[in-house]
């Protein structure tokens, strides 16, 4: 649909465009990347074997990152309850729903990396930056799920329960919130893993885990060393999709 | 005899709530009775029920139920709203809870806000959730969740809670209209039965002619808002119901929307 007649053309036209300005002034030098095949190899050369003695740096790296996760993940929530409240549509008028969207949309357009970097400038090296990074960027997307979930609450049980004599407490805890909970509880799941995901990098901007030691052993040319680090992350990353699937089987 | 529920020119008119109206509606009902709202989608059932469940405010006239009058501003207090049980016809069940937690939710207005909070209904409670988990056929499907359930067993289960109430009064709002006719048939009976065994009056509302002589002494037609005729079943004559289907013509000045 989107490509036929002209409108379809002028979309074609500009996409080219600007793959062209791209090319045209980036100076890729296609003859320097045929060029680079030996140093390629030279370069995957060093970082094998990889240098199995950095164990003990990969312990104390992952453990903080996982607790920079956790701790930060725990932020985002305490910040995502009244936030996801203050954002829900059924619970809140458009007046104030509407700008805690919106807040809410601009937390989550700042790329956590710079985040991290602000907080570092704020606070200092170490876990900590990390931790209030993961919290503040987390919350953009959980607080707006939890407002879904708010949302999605259906009332006709409320009802029912109001009917019965059932005062307001009972009702949140016997008709709203056997709704939300599985909801809530595989958001949050979501959104933990996705912190322990971008939080293996905040260590190269300084707000600690385990991407300190990539930097580290990166730039004093420890390609080995970087090698098993890299392995680490990316076993991590599996296991943690692995627990996740089987986590959110469980609130299906 | 005592009267159950007493409704004296009662009109109501909500347009934000958009649900049909009602136009100066006068009935009652003693006690132990078994009375059927009979009339087209729209005619203003689901609006009547709902107002005497104490669901609706902002309506004129008077209408006492149980003996009690009801406040046209502001909703019952809830030790009085156990004793009118309702029967939701979109059956208004926690889809991810199990049958028998739905069906002691009906429980929940009896029990000390303390105790419902904490989870921990009584014997007693269990007793009645059980029996009236028997009673509607369902007793075997106790521990499934709601979600894994047919349309005629919901219905059972929002039976269920609703008897689990112990209600004086049981107000159903057209408990069959989810059913083929050999399953409605069997779920009123159960109904008026175990109406009949508890002593309760109930009032049903039905937009089939057929079930409603089948289950009540006495038929309330409405259309448009309005009673058109009140008769013991065995006086509704063929005419009168064939008028009751004819095209709704509005209350005039008011704005109504035919929602069932």
């Amino acid at each position: 649909m989107a490509f036929r007649g002209f409108g379809g053309f002028t979309t074609s036209g500009l996409i080219a465009a600007a793959i062209l300005w791209s090319f045209a002034t980036t100076d890729v030098e296609l003859s320097r990347l045929m060029s680079a095949g030996p140093r390629i190899a030279d370069f995957l050369g060093r970082m094998f074997p990889p240098d199995p003695t950095v164990m003990a740096e990969i312990k104390k790296g992952s453990a903080e990152t996982l607790r920079i996760a956790i701790l930060g993940t725990l932020g985002a929530v305490i910040l995502s309850v009244p936030l996801g409240i203050l954002a829900s549509e059924t619970m809140v008028s458009p007046a104030v729903f509407r700008p805690i969207r919106t807040l809410l949309a601009f937390i989550r357009a700042i790329p956590l990396i710079l985040v991290a970097m602000l907080m570092v400038g704020a606070v200092g090296l170490g876990p900590l930056p990390g931790i209030i990074a993961v919290a503040f960027h987390a919350t953009g997307m959980l607080a707006k799920f939890y407002a879904e979930a708010i949302d999605g609450v259906s009332r006709a049980p409320i009802a029912a329960l109001e009917s019965a004599g059932a005062g307001p407490l009972v009702r949140l805890r016997y008709a709203i919130w056997p709704q939300m909970a599985p909801v809530v509880a595989r958001d949050t799941i979501f959104r933990f893993e996705l912190n322990l995901r971008e939080s293996l990098i905040l260590g190269i901007v300084g707000a600690g885990g385990i991407g300190f030691y990539i930097q580290t052993y990166v730039r004093s040319f420890q390609y080995d060393k970087a090698a098993s680090v890299t392995i680490a992350v990316v076993v991590m990353v599996i296991a943690i999709e692995a627990i996740n699937v089987a986590l959110r089987r469980r609130f299906a | 005899m005592s009267t159950a529920v007493e409704v004296d020119d009662l009109s109501f008119a909500h347009t934000a709530a958009d649900l049909p109206a009602l136009g100066r509606v006068s009935f009652r009902v003693p006690a132990g009775e078994s009375v059927a709202l009979l009339g087209p989608s729209g005619a203003g059932k689901t609006t009547l029920l709902a107002l005497l469940d104490g669901r609706l405010q902002g309506w004129s006239g008077r209408v006492s139920v149980l003996g009690a009058p009801l406040d046209p501003d502001r909703p019952p207090p809830s030790v009085r709203r156990p004793d009118t049980g309702f029967v939701f016809q979109e059956f208004a069940l926690v889809e991810r809870s199990s049958v028998l937690r739905n069906v002691l939710n009906g429980r929940l207005g009896r029990m000390s806000p303390l105790r419902a909070l904490m989870g921990s209904p009584t014997k007693h409670d269990l007793e009645i959730a059980r029996t009236a988990l028997a009673d509607c056929g369902i007793a075997d499907l106790a521990e499934r969740r709601v979600d894994s359930l047919s349309g005629g067993q919901r219905q059972r289960v929002v039976i269920a809670r609703c008897l689990a109430q112990e209600p004086r009064l049981i107000l159903a709002d057209e408990p069959v209209s989810n059913l083929d006719p050999a399953r409605a048939g069997e779920i009123l009976a159960l109904l008026a039965g175990a109406a009949q065994a508890r002593g309760a009056t109930a009032l049903f509302s039905s937009h089939q002619p057929d079930l409603a002589r089948r289950f009540a002494q006495r038929i309330i037609g409405i259309r448009g808002g309005r009673i058109a005729f009140d008769v013991p079943t065995s006086e509704l004559n063929e005419d009168a119901t064939a008028e009751l289907y004819r095209e709704v013509e509005p209350i005039p000045g008011i704005g109504l929307r035919a929602v069932s």
